[in-house]
């Protein structure tokens, strides 16, 4: 059964606009970056266009692979945040707005089921376009002629990325449960900026550590000590935020009133 | 619950906060047979509907459909039940096709059931349109074919008839109908137009703020309709008996008065009986009811 639900959700995603609108959100990430870059190695013509203003925000910028890499991870890192918020409030939100929640709830189909693909669907999602992200990134990045690329820095860089991505992925169960109980696209987006807002608040305390939306920045090196040295509980905590956030949405659908 | 029963509550009730939408509603819908559940807005149908579906929890009571209970975690007996909710709904992105198949997949019904479904909604048409282009009445006929689409032996359908024309309407009483008789489906549908229902459903159930007011056999209402006596007595309740014990099968008071039905041809003897025992008669007029006026009477929006 899972294997039908899964298969309509998929459908659902394909013939969404908002999918594709999303790949270019998140594309925009690499070029903006690779424009930083130019900006460093040419600030003559970026004067001439105009562009000189941006230098004084890119103190410390060098225009190399391995800079190259870590601006991209923070982009899937940070910006995975608030993009998975918008792709997790979506496969969720859109039942409430076009009103087809109430089509999944009195069938053969166990809710937790819808719960589950959705989530899936949200992977597949979010993982294929941090793909498609480095790829375009690697391409862009020979297109503007960076030094010091080596293919192990390319994998060390992509592993980077995914590892930021997945960690963000952990913190996505929560943004669905928000979604059910609001019944729409605004309060998960609400909830994403309000825990990145949090989460930077908290990287400044000692509680960073302990607090899943600023272990996300602290997990990508954004904030303080680098992935390898982040102790094993942070780690433990994103995954019960993943697991609370799995059955407090499984919950949500299950026994609460649907009056659409 | 017995055997026979599709739908069953008992005692069921909704309550929002201070609003009591469904108070302890007992509701017995036969198998086979086309109940139409009939109230004003806010009546408390589409609440009852949903407590049927498990879409809401009740507060109090409980429901059980095709014999089985209705509650979280219950999913198997969904297989036999089709339904429309309210407003019909489809993902607009994707086609009327697209659609149905997302419910066969979800039902487990075989893939020629789309087409059958298309087919017999007459959306032949606009089966690979988009669903968010369709007019309101194509919409209604997607979800009406959504509910249709495993041949479900149980179809609880909030107002049906909502956005079709009146040729549509007329092809969705005849479909019904023809359910009903070919594969003994049992119809629960809600409407708050008498008028829509009196030529389909077997049983009538009125309700008003939440509470089931009366039911009645369809056949019961034409007589009704056929008409009655209007007697109007000093002394209803012992008219009432004088007139019970005279023969009068069905003898009701209504509002100070009483209605005698099957008696136009024995006005004189009404008279008789009254004034032969002492009661003062202050009128005797044959009358009728039509459909809306009795309903309204029974949610007591007119006298």
């Amino acid at each position: 059964m899972f294997a039908q639900v899964l298969a309509t959700e998929l459908l659902k995603l394909r013939r969404s606009k908002v999918t594709w609108f999303s790949l270019i959100a998140l594309s925009l990430g690499p070029l903006g970056i690779a424009l930083f870059m130019w900006i460093v190695r040419e600030p003559a013509r970026a004067a001439q266009l105009g562009l000189l203003g941006t230098k004084a925000n890119l103190a410390g910028l060098e225009a190399t692979w391995p800079s190259y890499f870590s601006m991209l991870t923070l982009v899937v890192g940070i910006g995975g945040m608030l993009m998975l918020a918008f792709i997790v409030a979506f496969v969720f939100g859109r039942e409430y707005a076009d009103g087809t929640a109430k089509n999944l709830l009195a069938l053969p189909v166990g809710r937790m089921w819808f719960v589950l693909a959705k989530l899936v669907v949200a992977a597949v999602w979010w993982f294929a376009l941090v793909v498609v992200v480095l790829v375009e990134a690697l391409a862009i990045g020979r297109v503007v002629g960076l030094p010091g690329f080596s293919p192990g820095l390319a994998l060390g860089g992509a592993g980077d990325a995914l590892m930021a991505a997945g960690v963000a992925y952990l913190l996505a169960p929560v943004v669905a449960w928000i979604t059910t109980l609001g019944r729409g696209y605004l309060p998960p987006l609400g909830f994403a900026l309000a825990m990145l807002a949090l989460g930077n608040v908290f990287a400044k305390t000692g509680w960073a550590l302990w607090f899943p939306w600023s272990i996300v920045p602290l997990s990508i090196g954004m904030v303080g000590q680098p992935v390898q040295t982040l102790p094993l509980g942070s780690f433990v905590v994103v995954a019960l935020t993943f697991l609370a956030g799995i059955v407090a949405t499984v919950l949500q659908m299950r026994y609460a009133d649907n009056t659409q | 619950m017995s055997v026979d029963s599709a739908i069953a509550t008992t005692e069921v009730s909704k309550r929002y906060g201070d609003a009591l939408a469904v108070d302890t509603l007992d509701l017995d819908v036969r198998r086979g047979e086309i109940y139409a559940f009939l109230g004003k807005n806010g009546a408390g149908k589409t609440t009852t509907i949903r407590m049927l579906l498990g879409l809401i929890r009740p507060t109090g009571g409980h429901v059980e459909v095709l014999g089985k209970r209705v509650g979280s975690g219950v999913t198997d007996v969904f297989a036999r039940v089709g339904y429309l909710v309210e407003t019909a709904t489809a993902y607009p992105n994707l086609t009327v096709r697209e659609n149905l198949d997302i419910q066969r997949r979800l039902t487990g019904a075989p893939r020629a059931a789309v087409a059958e479904a298309i087919e017999l909604m007459r959306l032949g048409e606009n089966a690979d349109r988009r669903a968010g282009v369709l007019s309101l009445g194509y919409k209604q006929r997607l979800a009406l074919a959504r509910a249709l689409l495993h041949r479900p032996e149980l179809l609880i359908l909030d107002e049906p008839a909502n956005g079709l024309d009146p040729a549509g309407i007329v092809e969705i009483r005849e479909l019904l109908r023809s359910l009903t008789s070919e594969r003994g489906v049992t119809v629960f549908m809600s409407s708050h137009i008498l008028a829509e229902v009196a030529h389909l459903a077997d049983r009538i159930g009125i309700v008003d703020e939440g509470r089931l007011l009366e039911e009645i056999d369809v056949e019961e209402l034409r007589a009704r309709e056929r008409g009655h006596v209007r007697v109007g007595v000093s002394e209803p309740e012992r008219a009432a008996g004088l007139l019970a014990d005279a023969g009068f099968a069905r003898v009701e008071p209504a509002d100070g008065h009483l209605r005698v039905f099957d008696a136009e041809e024995r006005v004189p003897e009404i008279a008789r009986v009254i004034v032969g025992a002492g009661i003062a008669l202050t009128e005797l007029a044959p009358a009728h009811e039509d459909l809306e006026s009795y309903f309204l009477r029974v949610t007591g929006d007119v006298e």
